[in-house]
């Protein structure tokens, strides 16, 4: 079984037991997990080919060869090369930390030691030398960093309980046994290795880590294609401009000029002046761009790290940003993908409340009778005087202590069934404690109030079952175990009490158990059929409660026929079945009970405000359908205003075709017939039609869907209908799905709809869709971390994902198209000036500014301040963009940067640039200075132009920040401080002395920048490029405004007298009756218990043979096995092997 | 790896303004107010400056003679290069109408030349200008050396195409009697040029301080040889030369030549009357079908005669003026029925 799920790889594994050296024939794989990238001596190589592969880093080494050729270099190599090394160094600085820190993680598990046979001795190994086919020796709560094959355990028959926190998130314990074979074989806990290192289901589960890219990433890369092309539209233009101009005035100009050497065929000139051009245009997607991008990022992802609003006390675990790159993409978040167990729930139990007899036990009632909140603080019941009692347990309700007191019968009878009727193992630990291990966490917590109540579950054997009933210990016989299936839904025990009567305990889905009691219980059945429904209206989990006298004769007769049909060969499903039905009727209602599955905290404000946000919320679970429809009423998710509830559970294509044909039909049924004809067409353009059509769905739909549906729902030709369906459902629910379905779901919406996703998880199952979505978000502070490994953000709670997407995800956003519109706009300001001046100088690639000027313009003069913007500006305070999440958004509409926005930008930069020209070109046209002296040389054009250029940018700057920090202002004024210092330091006497031949603009800054003219000059291009900006600016906010428009109004006239006012989602709870039945449970542990097999050897008493015939001794294990599969298949579906 | 809250209260992020995104900052949120008042005063300012750009610009004179086809003659000599030593003047008669108040600065003005070439830019040596090293002429390619391998001083296409006209103004006294307007060629470049950019090689005199070089292939003769009446004005040092080195931004450009010496009859300014110009025509425009011309110009407060800034600071302020107006009447026009915020966010 376990080798044939290799096939893929391998057809066949031979492996010889404790045989290092038969085994080093084949060359397995070493145990030692290698997750790191680099050593110390392959980090340069590798590290600088890796970077180079980046197309950026690429292009600008392209340049940098194009620069060092003498005939087309137009610019000095120091302008391309001294930002290309710091970029490649700050990238190398991190990379290498990185993988430092893997090395780390590394090392920590490959060390961990273990105990391996080796030479017939039990020797300490690390876990990293083991090797394929090694016997390993393991104790109690030891890690296991291998695939191992159990060979035998100390348990009896071979079994043993393992824990998969670390793979599924799962933390309750699964049974393993070992064949029969190697059971016998020792006492310890030993195992074979079986897959080694990068082999193990846990490497080979993992997935690639597909490296994400944000949206906004790809389209600056599609931006950036265009500006080369518009750049090689530029450079073409000038080429032929100079290959005209050449022919036309060039030829004899140069002549004179040159003379003889500067004879040049016109249209190779064109040719070189075409790269030159290219080289010196470059500057409009400068390499600090990217640089600049990432530090934002980091910058917020420290924002993120620090918050101390996402910080949970409880775990002491901060939010966490594990991926630095995709910040701005949580604000355009548009569905969220949640699992439900341990992200939405707390996978937490209690016993909340219960019906007995037509009485509601659980209530906390104020003084004038009425109902209200347990968060009132009110005395708990004191359970002290019980010895056996669970502390954390607590309840409210004083009545149902005093009725076990005044000892209601139907009340010790209720708790008896309770503390009977149940799977779980008990077991004493070093305390002399109770210590419950249960296979459901509801079973859980009904024992364990029991317990509380006095009625306390202490041990059992395959026949019996002790409990402690108010201070008496009574054993009970167990006659039959009427075990759980999903048909059945509920389970029954048979016993014989000491007094020697039979009784039927069952508990079960109120639906199912309701149709099986005996008519005299009309009455109990409509009270606590009315109490369900109020439990099932507070989204707890509901079971009912019934029990039947049977008389010796009648349960002897059908013990007889249960014997007959299980040693029969053909039907013994069926009729065992037939005769559990036959048993389990006419029951006598005791009451139900009511479980709360805990929400995390904060959960339904968070879903909410989310939906508020429009981000469709869908919960993708493992659980049952009735759990995750339990829990979406809870969250608020679903409600019975909604219109509709769709529910797709078919087993085949077919039926899950009509079914959402059905859906559909009847959701545009309500709504206008027409769009009925519109949805038939061809199936691309129905994806398209969605979005209209969605917009004339009127009401609330939900969508619930099963995993085996989903499998078939899935297929390609129904796939669209699905999603269309699904997108037009306020909530989508999809139970019992596999890992690999969640991420099938997650690529599903990912690809049609062209969403931006998130998925938030807990557990390793959750790993293939975090890995998937375009977001992933683990929960972290919990057992295993597998998604928390794989995710991008991790934090504690679920309800910090609204923070982390409302206000750090909605400022990312913000921030970084403020970013990019400006620095777009800086550099086409500043370098198509080149271009204009191109028509001047003969098309002969000469700059306008200082080569000094380029190369430092965008690291020095201009970085700071829009890095500033780009990390702390804000629109609106974080409150606001809690309070008012449609703020959200702009960003899922993509308003704020998008092709649009940039040609505008693209337009301003480039009107900037003719006034940045041409105002100095008409001014200094026929100039002299003060004093008479030269004013139009190149030199002093350049500084007027840099001046000017300078100074508009810097106010432009100004302008768009909105949150003016000390940072902020330090950088504006200090940039501009720093330029002009620079500039003078550069022009000033003393560094001419040193360098001639590089600072041949000695004196220039002195002469021009006293000249009035100049300044002049400088004053009238500030204020007719900053003057029309503010002017459209003004008119739009002035028309058009937008909601954080009209909030910074608000906020700016509301600073002074402002007391906050927190809006707190109003919490609606449904009163509509659901089945609620929730039980998660396995089949196939009740004939554990009934055979014993799970019980030490001590415990067994002898056997009375009543139940040794029923199963022959391998039955149970197969079944078990078989009903397993299920759930085993989900996961080995996801990768290959399964241990 | 368990951690409880007590182990680890460093996991706790720190409460600083930075880090939670608190820092006290101002919101810039402006008013409309405010923004209409900016626009109404940056309208006054601008239509301000531009009048009295303007009226300054109309209060100087300037003076341009186009000689490059009155000269015809010597002009068709020049075209052929091998003429070079050939010696050509003409003379250019103008008359004056109104006097030259105050400082007049003479200029000659190129049309067509482009001292911004890329190449052309390039080829000089700031080193070799600086003095410090006369045979540095690395980056003067395609002149830096002869064809016998000395280095040429100064070198470079910059050095090599100095203008090298001579024009004398001499002003026409009564019918017979021409005088020469007296003519300074001090203070005709900036200091730090003449001072700091340009130095000569330090040796007692100026030809040895040459030796070993050549000079450039257009030139008559050497750089120490410049000006025969001053010998301080030779060398690197020619203010001549300086004002060449110093590169134009376009291929139009003027530059200064000579100032009025305000002495005799010209104390007040250059008064009105006939003129003429006499050039000794060398800079052979023709070939590259350039033009050049004399500039006679005062000055204003701003420096030269330049309507542009002033017609640029009128339409700007005009502008700004009516896309105020604009502005205040949308925004009074909306004001009546915009919609308060709370209209539109329902929560």
């Amino acid at each position: 079984m376990f080798c044939s799920e290799k096939k893929l790889l391998e057809v066949e594994r031979k492996v010889k037991a404790n045989d290092r050296e038969y085994n080093e024939k084949f060359q397995y794989a070493d145990n030692r997990i290698h997750t790191s990238k680099y050593n110390i001596l392959t980090f340069l190589p590798i590290n600088l080919f890796e970077q180079f592969q980046r197309v950026a880093n690429a292009y600008f080494l392209f340049l940098l060869i194009l620069q060092l050729i003498p005939e087309i270099s137009s610019l000095t190599w120091f302008t391309t090369i001294v930002p290309l090394v710091l970029v490649i160094t700050m990238t190398a600085v991190k990379d290498a930390t990185d993988d430092c820190f893997r090395h780390k993680s590394d090392n920590q598990v490959n060390n961990r030691q273990s105990e391996v046979l080796i030479d017939g001795k039990l020797q300490n190994e690390k876990w990293m030398n083991v090797k394929v086919g090694d016997i390993i020796k393991l104790e109690n709560n030891q890690f296991v960093a291998a695939d191992l094959l159990l060979l035998s355990s100390s348990e009896p028959h071979g079994l043993c309980y393992i824990e998969t926190a670390e793979l599924d998130g799962e933390t309750n314990l699964k049974v393993r046994h070992a064949l029969a074979v190697t059971s016998e074989l020792g006492a310890d806990i030993s195992r074979l290795a079986k897959f080694d290192g990068p082999d193990t289901k846990l490497m080979q589960n993992s997935g690639k880590t597909k490296f994400k890219r944000t949206s906004i990433d790809r389209l600056m890369n599609t931006l950036v294609l265009w500006i080369f092309g518009f750049l090689v539209c530029l450079g073409i233009i000038l080429a032929i401009g100079n290959s005209i101009w050449e022919k036309q005035v060039g030829d004899q100009f140069r002549s004179f000029l040159f003379w003889k050497e500067g004879e040049k065929n016109s249209v190779f000139s064109g040719f070189l002046t075409f790269w030159s051009y290219i080289i010196i245009l470059n500057t409009v997607v400068p390499i600090s761009l990217y640089v600049s991008v990432e530090v934002i990022r980091l910058g917020h992802s420290y924002f993120i790290n620090w918050d101390r609003k996402m910080y949970y006390s409880g775990k002491a675990t901060p939010a966490e940003a594990r991926t630095t790159t995709l910040n701005e993409e949580l604000g355009q978040i548009e569905y969220v993908f949640s699992d439900k167990t341990g992200t939405l729930t707390q996978n937490i139990m209690t016993f909340k409340k219960c019906s007995i007899n037509g009485r509601i036990y659980g209530e906390v009632q104020d003084d004038l009778g009425q109902k209200t909140d347990i968060t009132k603080k009110k005395e708990p019941v004191d359970f002290s005087v019980n010895s056996q009692a669970e502390r954390t347990f607590q309840f409210f309700d004083h009545n149902l202590m005093e009725a076990i007191k005044l000892g209601d019968p139907k009340v010790h009878e209720f708790l008896r069934l309770l503390a009977l009727c149940h799977t779980v193992m008990s077991e004493e630990n070093s305390a002399g404690q109770l210590i419950y291990q249960v296979q459901s966490p509801d079973e859980g917590a009904l024992v364990t109030a029991a317990r509380n109540f006095g009625f306390t579950f202490k041990s059992r054997t395959p026949e019996t079952i002790t409990i402690e009933e108010l201070g008496t210990l009574v054993t009970y016989q167990l006659l039959a175990f009427l075990d759980f299936n999903n048909i059945r839904k509920r389970m029954s025990v048979i016993v014989r009490n000491p007094k020697g009567q039979i009784k039927l305990y069952s508990k079960g889905a109120d639906t199912i158990l309701f149709e099986k009691l005996h008519p005299s219980n009309e009455d109990l059945l409509t009270l606590t059929s009315d109490h369900l429904s109020e439990f099932a209206g507070e989204g707890l989990r509901t079971l009912a409660i019934a029990y039947r006298d049977l008389d010796d004769k009648y349960f002897k007769e059908w013990h007889k026929m249960l014997e007959d049909a299980n040693t029969a060969t053909d039907e013994r499903d069926e009729r065992i079945a037939g005769l559990y039905e036959e048993i389990e009727r006419d029951l006598m209602l005791l009451g139900a009970t009511a479980v709360e599955d805990k929400l995390q905290e904060g959960v339904i404000e968070t879903v909410t405000s989310l939906s508020l946000a429009n981000i469709k919320i869908w919960v993708l679970t493992g659980d049952k359908q009735e759990t995750a429809i339990n829990i979406g009423y809870a969250c608020n998710m679903l409600t019975d205003d909604m219109n509709d509830v769709f529910i797709i559970a078919g087993n085949t294509a077919a039926e899950v075709r009509e079914e959402l044909r059905k859906a559909k039909e009847n959701l545009f049924g309500q709504n206008r017939s027409f769009s009925n004809g519109r949805v038939v067409f061809e199936k691309k353009q129905q994806l398209e039609l969605a979005s209209v059509v969605e917009e004339t769905i009127t009401g609330d739909y939900a969508l619930v869907i099963n995993g085996h549906s989903l499998a078939h729902a899935l297929e390609s030709d129904v796939k669209n209908d699905l999603l269309e369906l699904a997108c037009m459902c306020k909530t989508v629910v999809c139970c019992r799905v596999t890992p690999l379905q969640k991420a099938q779901v997650v690529e599903l919406v990912k690809k049609y709809r062209n969403a931006v996703t998130l998925a938030i998880g807990d557990g390793a199952n959750d790993v293939s869709m975090i890995k998937c979505a375009h977001i992933g978000v683990g929960i972290s502070g919990q057992e295993g971390l597998q998604a928390v490994l794989a995710s991008d953000y991790s934090f504690a709670q679920f309800r910090y994902l609204q923070r982390l997407l409302l206000v750090h995800g909605r400022w990312s956003y913000f921030r970084m198209c403020k970013f990019l519109c400006y620095f777009f706009y800086k550099n086409f300001a500043f370098t198509l000036v080149h271009f204009w001046f191109g028509f001047f100088c003969g098309f002969s690639a000469q700059t306008v500014y200082d080569q000094w000027f380029i190369t430092l313009f965008n690291i020095v003069y201009t970085s700071l301040p829009v890095l500033a913007m780009g990390i702390f500006d804000q629109d609106v305070n974080d409150q606001n963009s809690m309070d008012y999440p449609q703020l959200y958004q702009p960003g899922q509409l993509n308003l704020l940067f998008n092709k649009r926005k940039f040609l505008i930008c693209m337009a301003h930069g480039i009107y900037t640039s003719l006034a940045l020209f041409f105002i100095p070109y008409g001014a200094f046209y026929n100039a002299a200075g003060e004093d008479g002296q030269h004013l139009a040389d190149y030199q002093s054009f350049a500084v007027t132009m840099a001046t000017s250029l300078v100074i508009v940018v810097s106010v432009q700057i100004a302008l768009d920040t909105s949150y003016w920090t000390v940072v902020n202002h330090v950088f504006i004024w200090g940039s501009i401080a720093t330029y002009f210092s620079i500039l003078f330091t550069m022009h000033s006497n003393g560094i001419f002395a040193i360098f001639p031949n590089q600072f041949p603009f000695v004196g220039n800054a002195r002469h021009s920048l006293t000249q009035k003219c100049i300044w002049l000059v400088i004053l009238l291009t500030t204020v007719a490029s900053v003057m029309p900006v503010v002017a459209f600016r003004f008119l739009k906010v002035d028309l058009f405004p937008t909601l954080s428009d009209q909030l910074r109004q608000r906020q700016k006239a509301q600073k002074k007298a402002r007391p906050l006012h927190s809006r707190r989602p109003q919490t609606r709870r449904s009163s509509s009756r659901r089945s609620g039945y929730a039980f998660a449970h396995q089949e196939g542990y009740g004939e554990l218990i009934t055979s014993g097999k799970n019980m030490r050897a001590k415990n067994l008493p002898p056997t009375s043979g009543l139940e040794k015939t029923l199963y022959n001794s391998t039955s149970w294990i197969e079944n078990l096995c078989k009903k397993t599969t299920d759930t085993v298949s989900s996961f080995s579906q996801d990768k290959t092997v399964k241990l | 790896m368990k951690r409880t809250p007590q182990d680890c209260p460093s996991r706790l992020p720190e409460n600083t303004a930075v880090k939670q995104q608190q820092l006290p900052a101002c919101r810039l949120q402006l008013s409309a107010t405010g923004i209409l008042s900016g626009f109404f005063a940056t309208g006054v300012f601008c239509l301000g400056m531009g009048v009295i750009l303007i009226l300054s610009a109309k209060s100087s004179t300037e003076i341009e003679i186009n000689y490059t086809k009155i000269c015809a003659s010597c002009a068709k000599l020049r075209e052929n290069a091998r003429n070079f030593d050939k010696e050509c003047t003409c003379s250019i008669p103008f008359h004056l109408t109104q006097t030259m108040r105050g400082n007049v600065y003479m200029y000659y003005k190129l049309y067509g030349f482009y001292q911004n070439l890329h190449g052309y830019l390039l080829s000089r040596s700031n080193s070799q200008l600086l003095g410090t090293d006369v045979k540095d002429v690395e980056t003067c390619a395609p002149f830096s050396k002869s064809h016998d391998g000395t280095p040429i001083a100064p070198c470079g296409a910059i050095a090599n195409s100095l203008f090298n006209d001579t024009i004398i103004l001499s002003y026409k006294l009564n019918s017979s009697v021409h005088i020469q307007v007296p003519m300074l060629r001090s203070g005709i470049t900036w200091w730090t040029d003449k001072y700091v950019k340009f130095r000569n090689p330090s040796s007692s005199n100026l030809s040895s301080a040459f030796a070993g070089t050549t000079k450039p292939p257009s030139w008559p003769k050497p750089v120490y040889e410049l000006d025969e009446n001053d010998p301080g004005n030779n060398g690197f040092l020619n203010d001549d030369f300086i004002v060449w080195m110093r590169t134009a931004a376009f291929p139009t450009f003027k530059k200064l030549y000579r100032r009025l010496s305000r002495t005799q009859h010209f104390i007040e300014g250059l008064p009105a009357g006939n003129y003429s110009f006499n050039v000794s025509y060398n800079f052979p425009v023709t070939r590259f079908q350039g033009e050049k011309s004399v500039v006679l110009s005062t000055l204003t407060w701003s420096g030269g005669h330049s309507l542009f800034l002033g017609l640029a600071y009128t339409v700007t302020g005009a502008m700004t003026w009516l896309a105020a107006f604009s502005m205040m009447a949308v925004h009074l026009k909306l004001k009546g029925k915009r919609f308060s915020p709370d209209d539109k966010v329902k929560l």
